[in-house]
């Protein structure tokens, strides 16, 4: 048992180191392309974190959702860029004093926090209206969206379906006068 | 704690041996390809190393591995290295997830399914970042065109897919063929004729195989997306698209013709139906190679997103309607 437990804190560790350092480098590169291939890498540990809490549903949809379409969608974006002149910015030299503020602020904001919730021992079990082992998560997941979250559901579904008729509506051909 | 060794060891036990298994079949599946091909177009085919050419593909193996792996210039090194990889382990990781027979599978989760789903939506990584990576016209059209080929026909494929999950009322794959043995007509292909149709056209696709292997067209594009690469890192791209091929006809196995069952059973051979339908459609695949022409570009998007996936969707409704009035 004692292994169980390292082991998973084990991976838990290496998880959230990949994810911090992936992000921290995506932010920090200056050619987009790279960027992207290391969001990837943050939303492919991310999938495995959400399979390492017992979550197999939320990690395929991460994988089918951030990482093979949404990147795929930004990718596609990035490669109409001109990279030759964007990878000669130099970032993060023009309001040095105001990008550091801002960070601090954060910090200061995320230390808080953290004190609040570690150190203030306010930090209980969930409480769940179901036992989560009973069926697996899909069958969790199925039943509260069908049953008690179905009209949300649908709304959700009617907003996306506007977008992409937005989409279809701005990319129209637009019959000028001479062609009509 | 010796449980956890102990499994621990079949479990890479049989990783490897599947691996092999696979690896092999997919050496072999080139050699099956030309020879195939060869007596369709009334020629021999290999025939010189080994008897009959049987050694062929190891003799390709051998020559790519020690070609020299050439580097162009102006590439951008980290995403040209990987390209290659992330193209075959999103092809090949598959495989894990099918059950070859009633109590053999690697990986049995319960969102199987989904999961071969997201990593056929992966695969496009590979091809996108090598044909970006390489710095060349001919690379860049040819990633261009898969990524979007890719994308479109993912989606059919999908939704054909979905009406089987439907039926099975589930997503684990075992699950999905023990649902079909128990089903009236032993498999889904004939309630899901439609959405067969639909799988089987958008895993060509999805394998960029002819009559839609545009993103490598010779006459247009060299060789497409991977036409910087050399040796040992073209040949991944080569096993990529064969390995596709082999888990694509799998799943099509699994989901649509009744996996491991067959009319009756074989002793001391569990696998052996699998197997047989496996095989008969990766020669579907080499045939209709030799069979049809390549498509034009736009005819394999209004194919995709004009005729297969109103044909999935529609297929999807049915299968609700029937579902739901009996």
């Amino acid at each position: 048992m004692g292994l169980g437990i390292e082991l998973n804190s084990l991976i838990f560790g290496y998880l959230a180191f990949a994810m911090v350092v992936s992000s921290v480098l995506a932010v920090l590169s200056k050619n987009p392309v790279h960027t992207i291939l290391l969001v990837l890498v943050m939303v492919v540990h991310q999938a495995f974190l959400l399979l390492t809490l017992g979550s197999e549903f939320l990690m395929a949809v991460q994988l089918i959702v951030y990482a093979g379409a949404v990147l795929v969608l930004f990718l596609f974006v990035v490669y109409l860029i001109n990279l030759r002149k964007e990878t000669k910015h130099s970032f993060f030299v023009k309001r040095f004093c105001l990008c550091s503020l801002v960070f601090l602020l954060f910090l200061g904001f995320m230390g808080v926090n953290l004190y609040l919730i570690y150190g203030a021992k306010k930090f209980e079990q969930a409480v769940l209206p179901f036992n989560p082992l009973e069926k697996d998560n899909l069958w969790w997941i199925a039943h509260y969206l069908f049953n008690y979250y179905l009209l949300p559901f649908e709304i959700i579904g009617v907003i996306l379906l506007v977008a992409v008729l937005g989409a279809v509506f701005l990319v129209r051909k637009v019959k000028t006068t001479e062609e009509a | 704690m010796e449980d956890l060794w102990s499994n621990l060891f079949w479990f890479l036990a049989g990783t490897v041996i599947l691996l092999i298994v696979s690896l092999l079949h997919v050496a072999y599946l080139t050699y099956a390809e030309r020879k195939i091909i060869a007596r369709m177009q009334q020629r021999l085919g290999p025939n010189r190393v080994g008897p009959r050419g049987l050694l062929q593909p190891i003799a390709d193996m051998l020559k790519l591995l020690t070609k020299e792996d050439i580097i162009p210039a102006q590439v951008d090194r980290p995403v040209f290295y990987i390209a290659p990889f992330i193209s075959l382990v999103c092809a090949g990781t598959g495989i894990a997830l099918v059950p070859l027979w009633e109590n053999f599978v690697i990986s049995n989760i319960n969102v199987g399914l989904l999961f071969i789903l997201a990593l056929s939506s992966l695969s496009a990584y590979g091809v996108i970042l090598s044909g970006w990576a390489s710095n060349s016209r001919y690379a860049f059209l040819g990633g261009l065109r898969a990524s979007a080929q890719v994308i479109s026909y993912e989606i059919a494929m999908s939704l054909a897919l979905l009406s089987v999950v439907l039926m099975a009322g589930s997503l684990n794959l075992g699950d999905i063929v023990r649902a079909q043995i128990n089903s009236p007509f032993k498999v889904y292909l004939i309630p899901q004729l439609i959405g067969f149709f639909v799988f089987i056209v958008s895993a060509v696709a999805e394998c960029n195989r002819t009559p839609f292997d545009l993103p490598e067209a010779e006459t247009e594009l060299v060789a497409g997306y991977f036409v910087e690469y050399s040796g040992m890192r073209f040949a991944l791209f080569y096993l990529a698209e064969y390995f596709g091929m082999l888990v694509m006809s799998a799943l099509a196995v699994t989901c649509f013709l009744g996996g491991w069952a067959g009319p009756f059973e074989v002793p001391y051979v569990p696998f052996f139906w699998f197997v047989v339908k496996v095989y008969a459609l990766l020669f579907f695949y080499i045939w209709i190679r030799a069979t049809l022409p390549r498509y034009r570009y736009d005819q394999l998007m209004d194919l995709g997103w004009k005729v297969l996936i109103p044909l999935g969707l529609i297929n999807l409704f049915l299968t609700a309607l029937i579902k739901l009035i009996f």
